[in-house]
């Protein structure tokens, strides 16, 4: 495990250095120069020099890279040019909520994903069975953001059972913060009155972003049980008396985790992605729409930090998912 | 059976999740808090620094300047001033400060207090001219303040170095209103995230990208407000805010397009209100570039612009078409309108001879792809503007960027023609004119004056016009620079967007304000 990790390290530096010098460059390269775009509507052009020499804005392009990463590595994220405010208290006050949401819809697709696929694999349930090949499809093809007006339509307007968006109740006081997730911070204070609010919000933009991940998982995992092995394996448990319940928690859940792993660690990008577009629909204040704004405002210190961090966060989750599905079959890794 | 068993479970599992607990608690059950949603959240809530709307309509519920607009109006009316006097050369302001008011943190406001507010914007070793602030709005409309004195303990004296006509309505703007002279130490730089005004609300609590939490201020000394509560909530997608609406979630929205506002205008549950704003959206021509330098040719292209059809097709009646420059109803805005009128035969013959200039390489139009005040939907109005200008002749294409990609290209004048706007600041006409023709205002990067025009003898009408402090006088100078305007046609007028603002019609009191700030506090229940 230790040795598999070392042997990670160099290919991990090279992915940051690589990742975060394609983020520097691409930022650098958004036309607009931020500082005269920050003043708003009517320039003067000495406050942007004084500005710009201030914020290190008028050295050379090494210069500044060298700057930024030195920066981000000590966790001195610069100020948001819009607001003024500290990139790393946005990136607490924000990150938390996307990571709730991601979290949970993660964990509802993968709930989902797996149940369609292990029932579908097992050939007996035929409808199972296409909807194991349909949910596919229509969770990689119709836009979450659709997804998510009619969720709002009929689960909100329709049936009034869950709040149209936001995090919480305006009118309820929210529990104090401790973590910043607001689950978290509802059992801390024991405020279940709270947990509930904090519950109802959740609840439809983390199905509306699950419908991603439950589609690959699915698709993935139902298309690795189709395979002849596995089929005759199915079959040879089945004649052996074993129950459907049996053959499904003893047997193909553990054959088909390390499928699931891997999908779960390599779709962990595109959920964040996702995460955007419902954070959008549903009013959440999370870090994808917090860094979609810098980006267009040009708030190029928050853009920068944030999707660099993402970029590793991302690479980090697939490295531990590689890890993972490592420990459950050592065999594999060596076989490749 | 046991698969219909974990089918069953599964299935209820997932209604007992959506179906636990009550019909979802919206604050509309509670009358005393008044919901309000738009798409963005304010960037900071410092009144001398900041530049965006949401920002300025927050600010517009918790502070208060000297002087303001009378609702509806672009009248000047005494606030937090009883009264003003100006002095006949129009260098000094007087403003006697009102009495008993006090700030949301109890300090009390006096003429020393009140100059607090402009001295941390002009006095760059003053504390509070904080190093991150941009104070950009100083620099720009109150450039001729010159000293900011408490001469009486109510009594607080402007001087100028030059008379200014529109300096009493910049100074009902948000970048002269009143915050407590404690707010620094009580803050430190956070006082930027943290306003202590004079107004009808005060701050509650600010849950960042999601909502601005005001509470009425008891003390507060004109008339009370009638909600307990104001919300100013952050629905960024159009269809989720109108659907919000339409529920009763919410009670007010901004930030609706005009496709939307038709459908509404018949709802008997939703009141409608919608005036022409304080903008232009126009066409720049880049006088610096070869082709565009032809008079002729922008002649011809404004005669052959049909800005009826303009209006409805790009604006779908969410506006209206723009004849001059400035908004109608302005300081010089002429008396007997002369204005281009469509003609596409003339038009036509005009661009003649210019035809093959644009043979290999067509007209290129650049434009915004988000909606601004003065062009809801940007992208058909330059699809529009295509049309017309291919219909006289000359090929166009359009190039369609994001805003801020858009605007360095303007004020860089790296461009053709392109559809942009203004939304004024301030309600005078200097504020339009000088910012479209002044040669001042085309200098390459801060630019603008987008069309990069420069005339002394404009530069000169401006100039003096911003000194007279006699109306009349005043508006002759204006109507003149109208005319050069006409003669040269740097630019081409299209349109004024409206401001829209939907309420609930359980609720009345709200006037829409002309240079588009909310004041939400004068709402009441039916």
């Amino acid at each position: 495990m230790l040795l598999a990790l070392l042997r990670k390290i160099p290919f991990f530096l090279a992915l940051y250095v690589f990742a975060s010098l394609a983020i520097f460059a691409a930022i650098n390269a958004i036309p607009g120069d931020p500082v005269e775009l920050r003043f708003g509507k009517v320039v003067n052009a000495e406050r942007v020099a004084i500005e710009r020499e201030r914020l290190g804005l008028d050295r050379s392009f090494v210069e500044r890279y060298i700057l930024s990463q030195k920066q981000f590595l000590t966790g001195d994220w610069g100020r948001s040019l819009g607001s003024g405010q500290a990139t790393t208290v946005d990136f607490f006050a924000f990150m938390p909520a996307t990571l709730e949401l991601s979290f949970s819809a993660m964990l509802l697709g993968v709930a989902l994903g797996l149940s369609v696929a292990l029932f579908g694999a097992l050939g007996s349930y035929p409808s199972m069975s296409r909807l194991a090949n349909g949910i596919g499809t229509i969770g990689l093809v119709v836009p979450i953001f659709w997804i998510g007006i009619v969720l709002l339509v009929v689960f909100s307007l329709w049936l009034g059972w869950f709040p149209m968006g936001g995090r919480f109740d305006m009118a309820s006081i929210q529990p104090s913060r401790r973590s910043g997730f607001l689950f978290l911070d509802t059992v801390f204070s024991g405020d279940l009155a709270s947990l509930g609010i904090a519950f109802k919000h959740l609840a439809l933009p983390a199905v509306c972003l699950s419908v991603f991940p439950a589609a690959s998982v699915a698709s993935v995992t139902y298309a690795r049980l189709q395979e002849p092995e596995l089929q005759a394996f199915i079959v040879a448990l089945r004649s052996r008396g074993y129950g459907t319940a049996r053959i499904l928690w003893r047997h193909l859940l553990r054959v088909s985790a390390g499928t699931t792993i891997t999908v779960v660690g390599t779709s962990f990008g595109a959920l964040l992605g996702g995460a955007f577009l419902t954070e959008t629909v549903f009013s959440w204040p999370g870090i994808g729409r917090y860094l979609v704004t810098a980006i267009l405002e040009r708030d190029v210190f928050v853009a920068q930090n944030i999707l660099t961090f993402l970029v590793l966060l991302v690479i980090f989750v697939a490295f531990v998912s590689d890890l993972i599905v490592f420990q459950l079959n050592p065999k594999k890794e060596e076989g490749e | 059976m046991m698969k219909c068993q974990i089918a069953l479970c599964l299935v209820l599992t997932l209604f007992a999740l959506a179906g636990c607990g009550p019909k979802a608690d919206t604050p509309n059950e509670a009358p005393q808090v008044f919901v309000f949603a738009r798409g963005s959240d304010a960037q900071k809530l410092d009144p001398a620094d900041i530049d965006d709307g949401e920002s300025v309509n927050t600010l517009t519920q918790i502070c208060e300047g000297l002087v303001r607009f009378k609702s509806g109006t672009l009248e000047i009316e005494p606030w937090l001033a009883e009264s003003y006097s100006v002095s006949p050369d129009g260098l000094v302001y007087r403003f006697k400060i009102r009495e008993g008011v006090q700030f949301h943190d109890g300090t009390p406001l006096d003429a020393e207090a009140a100059a607090f507010s402009f001295l941390r914007q002009m006095d760059e070793s003053h504390p509070a001219h904080l190093p991150e602030a941009a104070f950009s709005y100083w620099s720009y409309l109150y450039q001729d303040v010159v000293a900011v004195e408490a001469v009486a303990k109510m009594e607080l004296e402007i001087r100028l170095s030059q008379a200014n006509a529109s300096m009493l309505r910049s100074l009902a703007i948000f970048p002269a209103w009143l915050i407590s002279p404690s707010s620094l130490d009580t803050y430190g730089s956070e006082m930027q995230r943290n306003p202590i005004g004079t107004g009808p609300y005060r701050l509650k609590e600010w849950r960042r990208n999601e909502a601005v939490i005001l509470e009425r201020n008891p003390d507060y000394w004109g008339e009370a407000p009638a909600f307990e509560r104001l919300v100013l909530k952050v629905v960024p997608d159009n269809t989720t805010r109108l659907l919000q609406l339409k529920s009763g979630a919410i009670h007010g929205m901004d930030g609706l397009q005009p496709t939307e506002v038709a459908a509404l205008r018949n709802d008997p549950n939703l009141t409608v209100y919608e005036e022409a704003g304080l903008n232009v959206g126009y066409m720049a021509f880049n006088l610096e570039t070869e082709r565009l330098s032809h008079l002729e040719l922008r002649k011809a292209i404004a005669l052959g612009t049909d800005k009826q059809a303009f209006a409805t097709v790009a604006l779908e009646g969410a506006g209206r078409p723009a004849s001059y420059p400035l908004p109608k109803g302005f300081l010089g805005y002429p008396s007997v309108e002369d204005k281009i009128i469509y003609d596409l035969e003339r038009a036509r013959k005009l661009a003649a001879p210019f035809v093959d200039l644009f043979r290999d390489k067509p007209l290129e139009i650049l434009v915004m792809n988000a909606p601004r005040p003065y062009l809801p939907d940007p992208v058909t109005a330059a699809t529009f503007m295509k049309g017309q200008i291919e219909a006289i002749g000359i090929p166009a294409k359009v190039v369609s960027l994001d805003f801020k990609t858009q605007l360095d290209r303007l004020r860089n004048g790296d461009f053709e023609t392109a559809l942009i706007g203004w939304v004024g600041d301030n309600g005078d006409t200097d504020n339009f004119l000088s910012v479209f023709f002044g040669s001042w205002a085309a200098e390459k990067g801060t630019a603008t004056n987008y069309s990069f025009y420069r005339n002394p003898e404009m530069d000169e009408l401006l100039l003096t016009a911003r000194k007279t402090t006699k109306t009349a006088e005043r508006a002759e100078l204006y109507e003149e620079a109208i005319a050069i305007w006409k003669r040269d046609l740097p630019l081409l007028p299209l349109c004024h967007g409206d401001n829209i603002v939907v309420l609930s019609s359980q609720f009345e009191g709200f006037q829409l304000q002309k240079i588009g700030d909310l004041r939400l506090s004068e709402i009441r229940v039916k």
